[in-house]
């Protein structure tokens, strides 16, 4: 749990003819009901010496002011709520909680000296959130009302708390998907965790594989950093399947940031960062099982065990096995509507903590074998145009990693080192077409952090290597790329956690191809008014593109791949803002979120199925490509456990493809999002509903096509419904519910389903689902 | 693949009838209910979460509420189904005290370090 120094206090001033040298007071406790009781034996102590008192029976306290205190005479008096209050507690987890019920004592922006530890006394009691205050001279009597833990977000001990909230802290905004977000989306890796999240879309990028494509901002996932505990994870040949090998049950959190990341992550991050935590060894449960299955045929079981060996070394195994057998076909396309899988997925991983070093290691296996095509394909069937078309998709992962952190005795000190490797191989047919690759992949990064002066300025520096071999084979051409990129950083903080935090960071790599090139990024986070914060964000991003490696879907057509010189990298600025208000409804809390990101394009690799209905055209961009999207988000407890969400997003993405400024095909042009959470007393049933609004979009050009293999310019917008019921045992729950309930299916998904080794025939146009209404009911046991 | 949805929407429409129709008759029932206070030795809001979550699931237990300043916890039960007696013993098989009883050692030991009586001011 973290307890937080935080600045909720309703101070209250009172001239006495007190001797000048105490301070004394009273202090209250407001419970989550808005209770408010005098509170004795609260802790009471000065910031610099740490000596102090507690309060009596009646909440009263009397205390002796430090020595070298002086005299602000230039304001009238006032208690400052929560003045810096450096090197208390740990990092991350002393951070004050900005907004509440300040009552517009603005900071003492006249004494920042150096001393002004010496004036900070400090209020502390368990089951409350900390509070720090400014003493000054003339102040002699002070009421202080202390909240209860659960107006704290982020903290696990609300009794009930909402599923995913925007960081109030964080300079780059960030949305945390908690644990009990993902349990409403009950099935079950990363790629379903996103249905009650606005910013986040997850699409099929065909009709055939089951490939799904995360998109942040209007923009592919390749622009935003998937990471996996902080280590980039799951990219270049990963992209298509990766959401998929990481299971809903292993994770704990997950957190979404929009616009450029912080430079200490590395260079990519264009459009944001999903980091994905997973239990920890150290605080899950001993055992936990959980089983699905749905009425495609679908089965998942996961499981997690986790043993604390000593005080120090604690360790947790992970599995997962995941099965569809169930050929069906419900739009009579002759297609197998979802692929027929299997699979296997291991991890396990050790950790070794003190209070000064934690070191961290663990491996993971993967094997996948997904097959699809027409509903009578056989996979042992010759590959001949005579026979059904079908693909076949064998996929095994192997990655290893280690990471170390020490905690030094400066305070806000700390060095962590990460380090992954990955091993990835692809073997794997699309009718005639043959497709096989392997990637090579490691990961390492140092960070040091430290503070200059003192921890309001704070700083982040340290170097990367990136290494990435890709081996890849189309039918009888061999090509490949290799990448080889050491990269410094340097990261500044500046933080007066009651107004104002601004990140300026820099990072200067060298690439094996393209050379030196630097990123500089900033960001921006303002305290308005105690109520309104303003984020601000600029920066530069790079990545490479592995068009094939990355998308594997492009495969499951007839159309010719055609590269068009030589592929540079990539390179694009991001900017944002956003405007977070909290308003007080009834006592409870509506948060309302407005956020409008830019992304401009200096070189894109556009792949371009535009020009010509036959081909896949990639080359360097030659002209403007961008993206713009705006949001809107609220959330507030309606009426008592009923939590709602209510989403809207606009986006703009045009590319220049062959001269042309076009809209992206098969990006919504809009996004509506409703959900709907309700749990009954004691959190005994849940239920959840989700509305999405799918906007219109535009689809590839197919007038080149024969007419009946032509598809309509746009498709129009869509909903899906989902709703799920819970109900919680001491060990159990079970859930059931149901996906797409208003039934919606895209019509034709495959061009040429009929003549699937024809030169027209294209299964990459997907824009909608095309699996129908589907019901679901699963179980999971846990013992703590 | 038919039987298969089938078989499966079916299942989902029976964990959904069993559980209804479960706490409906569990509802149907004389509801004669009574609101005790228990002093105990809760100290912070993870002691809360710990004390409302495993009680919830008590045998007969309709409503729990836990105060902080007091270290008082509020229990609803039903008569018909458990006892003052029970609900003590309950709560010190989680860890902490009931009144004049003492928390189950064992359960104790497990409690998060700031569940503990003798944890340090956070």
């Amino acid at each position: 749990m973290k307890i937080s120094i935080t600045i909720m206090t309703i101070a209250m001033m009172a001239f006495t003819n007190l001797q000048a040298q105490t301070v004394s007071g009273k202090v209250y406790g407001v419970t989550e009901d808005g209770k408010k009781d005098v509170l004795p034996g609260v802790n009471i102590y000065w910031a610099y010496n740490l000596q102090g008192t507690t309060s009596d029976i009646q909440g009263n306290f009397k205390i002796t002011l430090s020595r070298n205190s002086h005299v602000n005479g230039k304001d009238a008096p006032k208690v400052d709520a929560n003045e810096g209050h450096p090197n208390e507690g740990h990092p991350n987890e002393g951070h004050p909680n900005e907004g509440h019920d300040h009552n517009g004592h603005d900071h003492d922006g006249h004494d920042e000296s150096d001393s002004h530890n010496e004036h900070l006394l400090v209020f502390s009691f368990i089951g409350y959130q900390k509070d720090t205050i400014h003493v000054h001279e003339n102040m002699k009597q002070v009421e202080i009302v202390l909240r209860s833990d659960e107006y704290l977000e982020g903290v696990e001990i609300a009794a009930r708390q909402k599923g995913s909230h925007i960081s109030r802290l964080d300079p780059i905004l960030t949305q945390n998907i908690s644990g009990a977000e993902l349990h409403k989306a009950a099935c079950c890796n990363l790629s379903e965790s996103f249905e009650t999240n606005a910013s986040v879309d997850v699409n099929y990028s065909d009709a055939l594989t089951g490939a799904k494509q995360i998109q942040l901002l209007g923009l592919a996932g390749i622009y935003s950093q998937l990471m996996t505990e902080n280590i980039p994870n799951y990219y270049g040949l990963a992209n298509s399947f990766g959401l998929m090998y990481v299971p809903g049950t292993w994770m704990e959190s997950i957190q979404v940031s929009k616009g450029t990341a912080a430079v200490v992550n590395g260079y990519e991050s264009i459009t944001g960062q999903i980091n994905v935590e997973y239990k920890k060894p150290d605080a899950s449960e001993k055992i936990y099982v959980n089983g699905f299955i749905d009425s495609d045929g679908r089965l998942e079981s996961n499981m997690n065990a986790a043993t604390k060996l000593s005080d120090r070394w604690s360790t947790m195994i992970y599995g997962h096995a995941s099965n569809n057998s169930s050929r069906d076909d419900h739009n009579g396309d002759g297609f197998l509507d979802h692929p027929l899988y299997t699979q296997y997925n291991v991890f396990n991983r050790w950790k070794y903590a003190t209070e000064k070093l934690t070191t961290q290691f663990g491996f993971q296996y993967i094997n996948e074998e997904r097959t699809g095509g027409q509903d009578n394909f056989n996979l042992n069937d010759e590959r001949i145009v005579t026979n059904p078309y079908g693909l076949n998709i064998a996929t095994q992962r192997a990655q290893a990693f280690w990471k170390g952190g020490i905690i030094f005795d400066r305070p806000a000190t700390s060095l962590g080192i990460l380090n992954s490797y990955t091993w990835h191989e692809q073997n794997s047919f699309f009718g005639l077409r043959t497709y096989d690759a392997e990637q090579n992949s490691y990961y390492g990064n140092v960070i040091f952090n430290s503070y200059i002066g003192n921890t309001q300025h704070s700083y982040s520096t340290g170097a990367s290597y990136r290494y990435d071999n890709y081996a890849e084979r189309l039918n009888d051409s061999a090509f490949g790329m290799k990448e080889s990129v050491p990269g410094v950083f340097f990261q500044y903080t500046y933080s007066h956690p009651d107004k104002v935090t601004f990140i300026a960071g820099m990072r200067a790599d060298f690439h094996n191809e393209y050379g030196t090139f630097y990123t500089p990024r900033v960001h921006l986070r303002y305290v308005l008014t105690p109520k309104t914060t303003v984020r601000l964000s600029a920066g530069k991003g790079y990545r490479t593109a592995k068009v094939l490696a990355e998308n594997t879907s492009l495969l499951a057509s007839s159309r010719q791949i055609i590269t068009h010189g030589a592929l540079q990298q990539e390179e694009a600025w991001n900017y944002g803002i956003n405007l977070t208000h909290y308003f007080d409804i009834r006592g409870k809390e509506l948060t309302l979120s407005a956020d409008f990101y830019r992304t401009d394009f200096v070189n894109q690799i556009v792949v371009d199925v535009d020009s010509d209905v036959h081909e896949i055209n990639i080359y360097n961009l030659d002209g403007r490509s961008f993206s713009n999207s705006f949001q809107v988000e609220a959330s507030y407890e309606l009426i008592k456990r009923l939590d709602v969400v209510a989403a809207f997003r606009i986006n703009d993405v045009k590319v220049t493809y062959n001269d042309e400024l076009l809209q992206k095909p098969l990006v919504n042009r809009y996004k509506g999002l409703l959900t709907l959470s309700y749990a009954t007393n004691l959190n005994k049933w849940q239920f959840d509903f989700t509305t999405q609004l799918n906007g219109d979009g535009r689809l590839p050009d197919t007038q080149m096509n024969p007419p009946e293999y032509r598809r309509p310019e746009t498709y129009a917008p869509y909903t899906i419904l989902n709703a799920q019921i819970t109900r919680y045992f001491k060990r159990w729950s079970i859930y059931a519910g149901g996906e797409n309930l208003l039934n919606y299916t895209q019509d034709n998904p495959v061009i040429a389903a009929n003549d699937p080794y024809g030169p027209n025939f294209d299964a990459s146009m997907v824009y909608g689902p095309i699996m129908g209404l589907k019901a679901y009911v699963g179980f999971r046991f846990a013992i703590d | 693949m038919k039987t298969h949805k089938i078989i499966t929407t079916m299942l989902a429409l029976m964990a959904l009838v069993v559980a209804t129709t479960g706490t409906l008759y569990g509802q149907k029932a004389d509801n004669k209910t009574e609101t005790i206070e228990i002093k105990s030795s809760v100290v912070c809001g993870m002691c809360e979460e710990r004390v409302k979550k495993d009680l919830a699931f008590e045998k007969g237990v309709k409503d729990v509420a836990v105060n902080l300043e007091t270290k008082v916890i509020t229990v609803t039960y039903r008569t018909d189904k458990t006892d003052k007696e029970k609900i003590k013993k309950a709560i010190t098989n989680i860890g902490y005290d009931a009144d004049d009883m003492m928390a189950n050692e064992t359960a104790y030991e497990k409690l998060p370090a700031c569940c503990k009586k003798d944890a340090p001011p956070h």
